[in-house]
């Protein structure tokens, strides 16, 4: 059986890929599609990273009210917050994975 | 043991095995395949597509249709290059280090990962036993479980009983009995609004409980009855002939049973010496190794670990931090401090819907709650229509991230 070209590329770029923000990430998948589609839950790709960080600040203080993501917001520390944001900023929108 | 990425690379390609295609075993290969590009992933799983038992009463109450539940793996295969075998494993050598296939074929391994889901405690209702499955539906597992309890639902006359046996702790979804109460309920109070539900339960309380009750009195007052351990002394036998429950002091005649009875490990857990006399699996805390046999990874319903409730959400979880792991032991990628997250969306009517949000963290061995936050009583109903919206919303992104 052939492997086609696109499924060697999907190998050799999430290889690539397997980092601090993107573990963190993954955590985002659960609820937020990383291809752009939203439903009813926002899209977080393609963020500016000071507009990702000021949210989750204001999430992690409760300024900003949401059950699920002021949890989320402050079970992460400053660092990883930065990882996902400079993760999350140069996702292109309708990208195919994950 | 663990294999050294040193180990690991004198080979061709490491190679995992994930035995089971749930939510779990999915999002492991998936990732696995996904962000170590140098792993081999085979996913055994013998049915050809996935139900899902998250939204499942939706499509009892006719709300959902049960494609909309229904998952395939061709993407994960043909996406992400997972080698996806249509089998049953049979039984495990982990010295050999290989699986073997009811096919007949041997896989080698040098990580194995099992996500088992639940398996039935039959016999702990006397009379309640693999035939009895056909007649009092668990719906439990979802799949033709589910259209069964669907078309008993439909074909009931208006002004009977439907029971629900509500399990002992710990099982799968702890909202999930009396969300189906909820929508069944919903249901009825359009088609046969004479029909009563009741809960015969093995607990005394049960989780949101003050959420639920509070929903059934706005919604369905006097239709749900929800009789606790103390006051029946237990679910002691069905009958399937005469479709009745017995308790300690009591018998109870239906339209339609709903036995969802007490729960344990997938059999092959069991089999393999992955579960302790709790009936399910203790893991490691952040790798999900199995604190039993070195070298296998349970993830999912079957683990047991603390405060983790069992739900689809927190088996995706899990698997990340699992795959992540493996990673790490197999290629020595880097690995950061894994986070475990759960979220539940439990509907109590076509519009009014809470949920939970929960963050747990590996603490002395095992896994405890680090934050939880749930809905309360009062919230406003534009409140509960949102998280409808983010329900709807959830389920489309989490399929997604499991299957897509």
């Amino acid at each position: 059986m052939a492997i086609s070209p696109f499924v060697l590329f999907v190998h050799q770029s999430a290889a690539a890929e397997n980092n601090q923000g993107a573990q963190l990430a993954a955590m985002c998948a659960s609820c937020h599609r990383l291809d752009g589609r939203d439903q009813g839950i926002p899209s977080i790709v393609g963020l500016d990273q000071q507009k990702f960080t000021g949210l989750m600040e204001a999430f992690r203080s409760g300024k900003r009210s949401s059950q699920i993501m002021n949890v989320v917001a402050r079970s992460l520390s400053a660092e990883e917050i930065a990882a996902l944001a400079a993760y999350l900023a140069v996702r292109p929108r309708g990208s195919k994975q994950p | 043991m663990a294999l050294t990425p040193r180990a690991a690379r004198s080979q061709t390609k490491a190679r995992v095995v994930v035995i089971g295609g749930g939510v779990g075993g999915a999002t492991v290969a998936k990732y696995l395949a996904m962000m170590a590009g140098t792993i081999e992933v085979t996913l055994v799983e013998p049915k050809p597509r996935y139900t899902t038992c998250f939204f499942s009463s939706l499509y009892l109450a006719g709300m959902r249709s049960f494609e909309s539940l229904t998952h395939g793996y061709e993407v994960l295969a043909q996406r992400y290059g997972i080698n996806v075998l249509h089998d049953s494993a049979t039984a495990i050598d982990p010295v050999a280090k290989t699986v073997a296939l009811k096919s007949g074929a041997k896989l080698p391994y040098d990580r194995l990962v099992l996500a088992p889901g639940i398996a039935f405690r039959f016999g702990a209702i006397e009379g309640y036993d693999e035939a009895a499955t056909q007649i009092m539906p668990h719906a439990w597992i979802a799949g033709p479980q589910t259209e069964l309890l669907r078309r008993q639902l439909e074909s009931m006359e208006d002004g009977g009983v439907f029971l629900i046996v509500a399990p002992p702790n710990p099982f799968r979804c702890p909202p999930g009995p009396y969300e189906r109460a909820s929508l069944v309920a919903y249901y009825f109070k359009q088609f046969k609004p004479r029909t009563k539900i009741l809960i015969l339960d093995a607990k005394d309380s049960f989780f949101e409980q003050d959420l639920f009750q509070d929903a059934w009195a706005r919604h369905y007052p006097g239709m749900i009855e929800w009789l606790p351990a103390q006051f029946t002394g237990g679910i002691k036998a069905v009958d399937v002939k005469d479709l009745s429950v017995k308790t300690a002091g009591d018998t109870f005649k239906a339209a339609v049973v709903n036995c969802i009875p007490p729960q344990m490990a997938g059999e092959l857990a069991q089999q393999a010496g992955l579960a302790d006399q709790s009936g399910w699996c203790p893991i490691e805390p952040t790798t999900f190794e199995s604190k039993l046999q070195p070298g296998i990874h349970v993830v999912g319903d079957a683990t047991s670990g603390g405060d983790m409730p069992k739900s689809a959400f927190l088996a995706n979880s899990q698997a990340k931090a699992c795959a992540f792991a493996i990673a790490t032991a197999l290629t020595g990628s880097e690995r950061f401090a894994p986070h475990l997250f759960n979220t539940c969306f439990t509907f109590l009517a076509a519009d009014d819907a809470v949920s939970d949000a929960i963050t747990l963290e590996p603490e002395a061995g095992t896994i405890k709650i680090s934050e939880i936050l749930i809905s309360q009583v009062g919230e406003s109903v534009e409140t509960r229509r949102q998280v409808v919206q983010q329900a709807n919303g959830w389920y489309d992104a989490f399929t997604h991230d499991v299957f897509g």
